[in-house]
C-alpha cells in the first residue's frame, strides 16, 4: 500500500476515535454551534497549512507563515489607521508585500543555498521585527490595538446562512484549488519531482530555484488570505497575531502524512491534520483539560509519526532490494 | 587568492567584522560603550545562551541540531524552583533540586540521542516537536503561576552573586566553555564527534561506537541547556512557564554566525561562542543607543542570513574563481548539491 | 549499409593528454541488439557518453541514417532518437508510472494537465509492450526489475529508436533478468535498436546481433552472431596484454598457518554457502563481477553486516560479531567507496588516520596530542603521501592520496588480517603500482590479505590465490597452477570450466 493511503488511514482513524470518544462523552459536542465554531478555529491554521504543505513537498520547510500572517494583518491595519487610502489599495499593497516576504524566503533558501530550517526561521524573526515596526502606536509612543471599522473588512468574519463561517468556505475551496494544483497541474507535479529525487527532477529540465519559489509564494499567498479572514474575525491586528501558528500547520501536515525528506503528502492529509488538532482542542478545552496538554499530545503525536515514517522508510527500502527479490523466489521455489 | 593582507583578513574576518561593529557603537556612544560595566553587562547577558552553545555545538556539529536546549533551560528551571521550595528553601535543598534539574536535562538528551541514532529522523523536527512537549511539562510543573524562590540564599547567589566584582553566571558559563573546549578539542570522544559529524559511514567502519557518541552529545547538550535554566531562574528568582522561550534561536543565531556547519564535522566552539558575543554586542550597543528592544529579533534574523551570505560570499572571493559570477558560482554548488 | 540506423565514425576524446577513444568506429542497425564489451577502462562509457551528449567529442563524426548530426546536449541526444536506461535509476519514487514516463514533458493546456488522456497513452504503452505494470501504480512501490521497465518506457515515450542498457542485469534476480531478456526481444521486433552493456559474457553471447570490442580505448574488432566464439572475444577483450607479464601468474598454496577461516557462510539473498582461508601472509583474492556478493563477504567478516549461517574463524577461535571486537583482534577494513566510506573529508590526514588509533594514542579518554601528531607524521611518511602535510583536509587531496590516506588509519596498528575492496577504482596508474606495493609489503610482514577486485590485470598482479564469486556463490577456485586473465574472465563472466558453476541458481 502506498504510504500515504496507509497514513492517511491511520490519521483518518485517529480522527474518528476523537469525534467518537467527544462525541458520546460530551453532549454539547455534536451541535451545529460547536461544529461551527471548530471549523472556523480550524480555517486560518488550515490555510497556512496548506501553503506549508507545498514547501514541505518539496523537501524543505516554512517556519515563517505564522509571522508572515501577523505582518501582513499589521500592514492593513497600519494602512488603514495611518493613511486614507481606499481599501482595494491597502489590500494589494498587503498582498505585495505577503509575495515579497515569500520570494524573500525563496531567495534565501533556493540561491543563498541556507537550509529551509534556518532561512525561514530567520525571515520568520525578521517578520516579526517588522510586525512591531508597524504596531499602531497610541500618542505616548505605546502599541495599542485599534479596531478596524470597516464593514467589508467585518464582512469576511461573517457566514452564511446556515451558520458556515466564510473562512470555512475559504479553507475548503483553497485546499480544493491546491489538490487540484498539486495533482493536476504541471507545476504541482513539479513539487512532487523536486522534492522526491532532486537529481531526476533536474534531468527532466525543472528548475530548483522556480520550484522553491513557487512552493514559497503560494505559501506566502495562503498567509495572505488568512491573515485577511483573520482580521474579518478579530477586527484589529495584535503584535502576537500568527504566533505560534506555523507550528500547528506544521503539526497537522505532518499528522496529515507529509513526510519531511519532500515528495510525500496532499491535501486530503493536511485536512484531515488540521480537524484532527482542532478536534482535539476542542474536546480537550471541552473537558477543561489546560491548554498544555494539547501541546503535550500533539508534540506527542508528531514524534510518533515521524518514527513511524522512518521505520515505514527503513522497510520499503529493504523491501525493494535485489536480495528481498531473490529471497522472495527462493521461498516461492520451496513452496 | 594570492594578497597576503586581504589572505590573513579573511583568516580573522569574523575577528575584523566585530572590531567593525565596536568601533562604530565607540564612535557613536562615546563613554559609554567602552566601559568596564557595559563589558560586564554584555558578558551577563551573554552567560545563558553562551552555556547553552556549550551544549547545542556538539549537536550541530554531528550534523543535528537541538532546539530543546530552551524547553530543558524551562523544565529544570520549573523543577529546581519546584523543588527548592519544597525544601524549604534550604541551602541542602537547594543543591538536591538543582540536582535533581540538571537530571531532567540528561534525562531528556538520552531519548533524542536513543531516537535520533536510531532512526533517520530530521533532528530539526525532532526538537522542535518535543520542545512543545516540554513546555507543555513545564506548565503541569508551574500550573501555569510563577514560582518565586526568594529564601534561598545559595540559589540566589548563583545568579546574582558577584566573585571579584564578575557576576557568577560568567565564571559558570567559562567552566562550561573550558569543559566542552577540553571535551572537543582534547578527548577521543571529541575526535569521534568531529568524526561522526564528517563521515558517520566511515566512522562506523572505523569501530567509532557511534551510537554512544550521538547520545552523548544530546546528553551534554540537555546538560547545559538544563544547567542554563537553573541560572535563568537564580536570576529571575523564580521559574515561569515560558521561562527561556526562544533562546533556541539565539543559539541557533549564534552557532550559524560563528562559522559552525549545519552540516557537520566542521565548525568550533570558540566560534559558536564568538557569535554569541557578536550578537550580544550589536543588542548592547542597539540597547544603548535607544532602539527599541523590539527591533532585536529583525536585527537578528537579519544577521544569520547576513552571515550566511558573507561566508559564502567571501569564501568565493578567496578561492580565487574570479571568473563566475556570484550567481554562477551559487548554481554550480546547487548542481553540486544535487549530485 | 542502408540500415544502419546510427554510425560514429573516428571518435576521439582525450583527457589530460590521454587518448581515452582513438579514432573508434561503431554503428548500429535498426532493430539489432548490439553489444559492446571490454575492461573497465576500455573506453565503453566514454564512447557512449559522448553518444548521449554527456562528454563531447574531440574528433569523429556521428551520422544518423547517414546524415551527419551534432550531439552536444543530452536534449540532443534525446531528440535524435537516443535514450539510456541508467544504472543509477532515475525515477521520482513518489510520482506514478505515467508522471514519471512524462516528466517534463506534461500534455498540459495553461498548465494543467490531460491526466485521462496521459493515463490513456501510458497504459496503451504498456499493453503494447506488454509490461507487468498499472499505469497508475507509484513507483516506490515497485520492485528494481518493475522501475528499469519504466525507464525503458520512459524511453519509448520519447519515440527513441535507441536505447542503452548499461548493465542493466547487475541488480536483478535471474527471473527478473529472464524477463527483461523477453522485452529486449519485443523491442527488436519492433524495430528499436539496443546497445547492451554487460560483464556477463553469457548474457551477451545469448543476445547479441552483434560484438563490437574496445581496448585501451580502441576497436578490437566486430564480430557478427554467426561467428561468436567465447575464447576468441575473451581474448580480443585482453588482446595486447597477453604479451605482458601480467597476463598469467603462477599461484601456490601456503604453507604458514590459517588466520581466518569461513565456513558455509551465507546471508539470504547477498551470498550462499561461502568457505574459504586465508593463511599467513598471503594475498588471497576474491573476484568477480559488481553484485557477485563479495562486498558483503567482507563486510559480514569485518562485523558491519550480519550473516544467518556458517562460522568465521580467526586464528581457529569462532569470532564475536561487531566491529569493534574485529578491530582489536587485528582486522583492518578499507572499505569499497572510499569517499562516502572511507573518511571524513573537512578532517585532516592526521585526525583521519587517528581515528583507528586512540588505543594508543590516549591516556584515560585524553589524546595526547604529540603522539597523535607523530602518528600524522609517520603516517605521511610511510604512505608517501602527496603532499606530505599531515595538516591538510582529506577531501582536498586527489584519489590516489585519498586512498593512502585511508590505508594509513590501519598500517600502524598491529595488524593480522586486511580486509581490502576495490582499492584503485578511480585512481592514477602511479598511485595504484604504489598501492599494489603496499598490498605485498603487509603480506611479506606477515598480515592475511584478503582483496576484492574486478580488475583482473590487478589481481594478477597481486595475488597469491585467486578465488571467483558469481551471484552470491564461490564459483571457481585458483589454488595453485598458473592462471591467465582469460581463465578468471570466463570464471567470473559464467564460462567457468568446472562442473561447478551449475550449482548456482540464484
Amino acid at each position: 500500500m502506498r504510504q500515504e493511503t496507509l497514513r492517511r488511514m491511520i490519521s483518518f482513524v485517529l480522527l474518528v476515535i476523537l469525534l467518537i470518544v467527544f462525541g458520546t462523552t460530551s453532549s454539547s459536542f455534536f451541535t451545529v454551534n460547536n461544529i461551527m465554531t471548530l471549523l472556523r478555529e480550524a480555517s486560518v491554521v488550515g490555510m497556512l497549512a496548506v501553503g506549508v504543505t507545498m514547501c514541505i513537498i518539496t523537501g524543505g520547510n516554512d517556519l515563517s507563515c505564522g509571522a508572515l500572517l501577523g505582518l501582513v494583518s499589521m500592514v492593513v491595519a497600519h494602512l488603514y489607521h495611518y493613511t486614507a487610502l481606499p481599501l482595494m489599495a491597502i489590500l494589494l499593497i498587503a498582498l505585495a508585500v505577503a509575495l515579497l516576504g515569500g520570494m524573500l524566503n525563496g531567495i534565501c533558501v533556493a540561491v543563498l543555498q541556507i537550509p529551509d530550517f534556518v532561512a525561514t526561521l530567520s525571515t520568520k524573526m525578521i517578520f516579526t521585527g517588522l510586525i512591531l515596526v508597524f504596531a499602531i502606536r497610541n500618542s505616548a509612543g505605546l502599541i495599542t490595538t485599534e479596531t478596524i471599522n470597516n464593514p467589508s473588512i467585518s464582512a469576511l468574519g461573517g457566514a452564511f446562512p446556515g451558520g458556515l463561517y466564510y473562512s470555512v468556505a475559504a479553507f475548503f475551496l483553497l485546499a480544493i484549488l491546491a489538490q487540484f494544483y498539486l495533482k493536476r497541474t504541471k507545476s504541482g507535479t513539479y513539487l512532487y519531482a523536486m522534492g522526491s529525487n532532486r537529481k531526476s527532477a533536474e534531468y527532466s529540465g525543472i528548475s530548483f530555484v522556480k520550484v522553491k519559489m513557487t512552493a514559497f509564494m503560494i505559501s506566502a499567498f495562503c498567509a495572505y488570505i488568512g491573515a485577511l479572514f483573520l482580521l474579518g474575525r478579530n477586527r484589529a491586528a495584535e503584535t502576537a497575531t500568527g504566533m505560534g501558528f506555523e507550528f500547528q500547520a506544521i503539526s497537522a501536515t505532518v499528522i496529515g502524512g507529509c513526510a519531511f525528506a519532500g515528495g510525500r503528502g496532499d491535501m486530503i492529509g493536511t485536512v484531515i491534520g488540521v480537524l484532527f488538532m482542532q478536534v482535539l482542542k476542542n474536546g480537550i478545552m471541552k473537558y477543561n483539560f489546560s491548554t498544555q496538554t494539547q501541546a503535550v499530545v500533539s508534540g506527542v503525536v508528531i514524534v510518533v509519526m515521524l518514527v513511524f515514517d522512518a521505520f515505514y522508510n527503513d522497510y520499503m527500502q529493504k523491501k525493494t532490494t535485489r536480495a528481498a527479490a531473490i529471497a522472495r523466489e527462493k521461498k516461492a521455489v520451496a513452496e | 587568492m594570492h594578497n597576503p593582507i586581504l589572505h590573513k583578513l579573511y583568516q580573522f574576518r569574523r575577528v575584523v567584522v566585530l572590531l567593525i561593529i565596536c568601533l562604530v557603537f565607540a564612535v557613536m556612544l562615546p563613554g559609554i560603550f567602552l566601559t568596564w560595566g557595559n563589558f560586564r553587562s554584555v558578558l551577563y547577558s551573554v552567560s545563558l545562551t553562551g552555556i547553552m552553545i556549550c551544549g547545542a555545538t556538539f549537536a550541530v556539529l554531528l550534523g543535528g541540531i537541538d532546539r530543546t536546549v530552551s524547553g530543558n533551560a524551562a523544565v529544570s528551571g520549573a523543577c529546581c524552583c519546584a523543588l527548592i521550595l519544597h525544601f524549604n528553601s534550604s541551602d541542602g535543598g537547594a543543591v538536591a533540586a538543582m540536582a535533581a534539574g540538571l537530571g531532567c536535562g540528561l534525562l531528556s538528551g538520552l531519548f533524542h540521542g536513543l531516537v535520533l541514532s536510531k532512526f533517520d529522523i530530521p533532528a530539526f523536527l525532532l526538537t522542535l516537536a518535543t520542545n512543545q512537549v516540554l513546555y507543555g511539562i513545564v506548565q503541569y510543573i508551574t500550573g501555569n503561576q510563577l514560582i518565586n524562590v526568594m529564601n534561598c540564599r545559595l540559589f540566589t547567589a548563583i545568579g546574582s552573586g558577584r566573585l571579584l566584582g564578575i557576576p557568577i553566571p560568567v565564571y559558570i558559563l567559562a567552566a562550561c566553555f573550558v569543559f566542552s573546549y577540553i571535551l572537543m578539542n582534547h578527548t577521543v570522544y571529541g575526535r569521534w564527534l568531529y568524526s561522526v559529524g564528517g563521515n558517520r559511514e566511515a566512522s562506523k567502519l572505523s569501530g567509532i561506537p557511534v551510537k554512544k557518541v550521538i547520545c552523548t552529545a544530546y546528553m551534554i547538550s540537555g546538560f547545559m541547556g538544563a544547567l542554563s535554566g537553573i541560572v535563568l531562574s537564580s536570576m529571575n528568582q523564580q521559574a515561569s512557564s515560558l521561562q527561556a522561550n526562544g533562546y533556541e534561536n539565539d543559539v541557533l543565531a549564534a552557532i550559524v554566525v560563528g562559522g559552525v556547519s549545519l552540516r557537520g564535522g566542521s565548525g568550533t566552539l570558540q566560534g559558536a561562542m564568538f557569535g554569541a558575543l557578536l550578537i550580544g554586542i550589536i543588542s548592547n550597543g542597539l540597547r544603548l543607543l535607544g532602539v527599541d528592544a523590539i527591533y532585536h529579533d529583525l536585527v537578528k534574523g537579519i544577521i544569520i542570513i547576513a552571515a550566511i551570505a558573507f561566508d559564502m560570499y567571501s569564501s568565493y572571493k578567496m578561492s580565487g574563481l574570479k571568473r563566475d559570477g556570484f550567481f554562477k558560482r551559487m548554481k554550480k554548488r546547487r548542481q553540486a548539491a544535487a549530485a | 549499409m542502408s540500415d544502419l540506423l546510427f554510425e560514429m565514425k573516428n571518435i576521439e576524446k582525450i583527457f589530460s593528454h590521454v587518448h581515452a577513444l582513438d579514432h573508434v568506429n561503431f554503428d548500429i542497425r535498426k532493430g539489432e541488439v548490439h553489444s559492446l564489451l571490454g575492461e573497465n577502462g576500455a573506453g565503453k562509457s566514454t564512447l557512449i557518453k559522448i553518444l548521449t551528449g554527456v562528454y563531447p567529442k574531440d574528433g569523429g563524426e556521428i551520422l544518423l541514417e547517414g546524415n551527419p548530426i551534432e550531439i552536444n546536449t543530452r536534449e540532443d541526444a534525446t531528440k535524435q532518437g537516443i535514450a539510456c536506461v541508467f544504472q543509477e535509476l532515475s525515477l521520482v519514487p513518489t510520482l506514478s508510472i505515467t508522471q514519471n514516463v512524462l516528466l517534463g514533458k506534461e500534455k498540459n493546456t495553461l498548465g494543467v494537465i490531460h491526466y485521462g488522456k496521459e493515463k490513456k497513452e501510458i497504459a496503451r504503452l504498456i499493453k503494447r509492450y506488454d509490461f507487468p505494470l498499472e499505469a497508475d501504480a507509484i513507483v516506490e512501490t515497485l520492485s528494481v526489475a518493475q522501475k528499469q521497465m519504466v525507464e525503458i518506457l520512459k524511453a519509448l515515450s520519447t519515440d527513441a529508436k535507441l536505447i542503452i542498457m548499461d548493465e542493466p542485469t547487475a541488480s536483478l534476480s535471474k527471473k527478473e533478468s529472464e524477463m527483461l531478456f523477453q522485452i529486449i526481444g519485443q523491442l527488436k521486433e519492433r524495430g528499436v535498436s539496443i546497445v547492451y552493456i554487460s560483464h556477463r559474457l553469457e548474457e551477451v553471447f545469448n543476445l547479441a546481433d552483434r560484438i563490437t570490442i574496445l581496448r585501451d580505448g580502441k576497436n578490437a574488432g566486430v564480430v557478427e552472431k554467426k561467428d561468436i566464439i567465447p575464447g576468441e572475444v575473451v581474448r580480443m577483450m585482453i588482446g595486447k596484454r597477453l604479451s605482458e607479464a601480467t597476463a598469467s601468474r603462477e599461484l601456490a598454496m601456503s604453507e604458514e598457518e590459517t588466520v581466518l577461516e569461513v565456513k558455509g557462510l551465507t546471508r539470504l539473498g547477498y551470498y550462499e554457502d561461502v568457505n574459504f582461508v586465508v593463511k599467513k601472509g598471503e594475498v588471497l583474492v576474491l573476484t568477480g563481477l559488481v553484485g557477485a556478493g563479495r562486498t558483503e563477504v567482507i563486510r559480514s567478516i569485518f562485523g558491519a553486516d550480519p550473516y544467518d549461517k556458517g562460522e568465521i574463524l580467526f586464528e581457529g577461535k569462532s569470532m564475536k560479531a561487531g566491529i569493534k571486537g574485529t578491530i582489536r583482534a587485528g582486522f583492518g577494513l578499507i572499505p569499497e567507496d572510499r569517499r562516502t566510506q572511507g573518511f571524513a573529508p573537512l578532517l585532516s590526514v592526521t585526525r583521519n588516520v587517528a581515528v583507528t588509533n586512540y588505543d594508543r594514542l590516549a591516556k584515560s579518554g585524553f589524546v595526547k596530542k604529540a603522539s597523535e601528531d607523530k602518528l600524522g607524521e609517520e603516517t605521511v611518511k610511510l604512505v608517501d603521501l602527496r603532499p606530505a602535510n599531515p595538516k591538510v583536509q582529506v577531501g582536498n587531496l586527489s584519489g590516489g592520496n585519498q586512498q593512502k590516506a585511508v590505508l594509513g588509519k590501519w598500517l600502524t596498528r598491529d595488524l593480522k588480517v586486511i580486509l581490502i575492496d576495490e582499492p584503485t577504482v578511480g585512481i592514477d596508474i602511479g598511485a595504484k603500482d604504489e598501492i599494489y606495493e603496499f598490498i605485498e609489503e603487509l603480506a611479506k610482514k606477515g598480515v592475511a590479505v584478503l582483496l576484492i577486485s574486478s580488475d583482473i590485470a590487478e589481481v594478477l598482479r597481486v595475488a597469491h590465490r585467486i578465488i571467483v564469486m558469481r551471484d552470491g556463490h564461490v564459483v571457481k577456485e585458483f589454488d595453485d597452477g598458473s592462471v591467465t586473465q582469460e581463465d578468471i574472465l570466463l570464471a567470473s563472466s559464467g564460462f567457468g570450466m568446472t562442473g561447478k558453476e551449475g550449482q548456482n541458481d540464484a
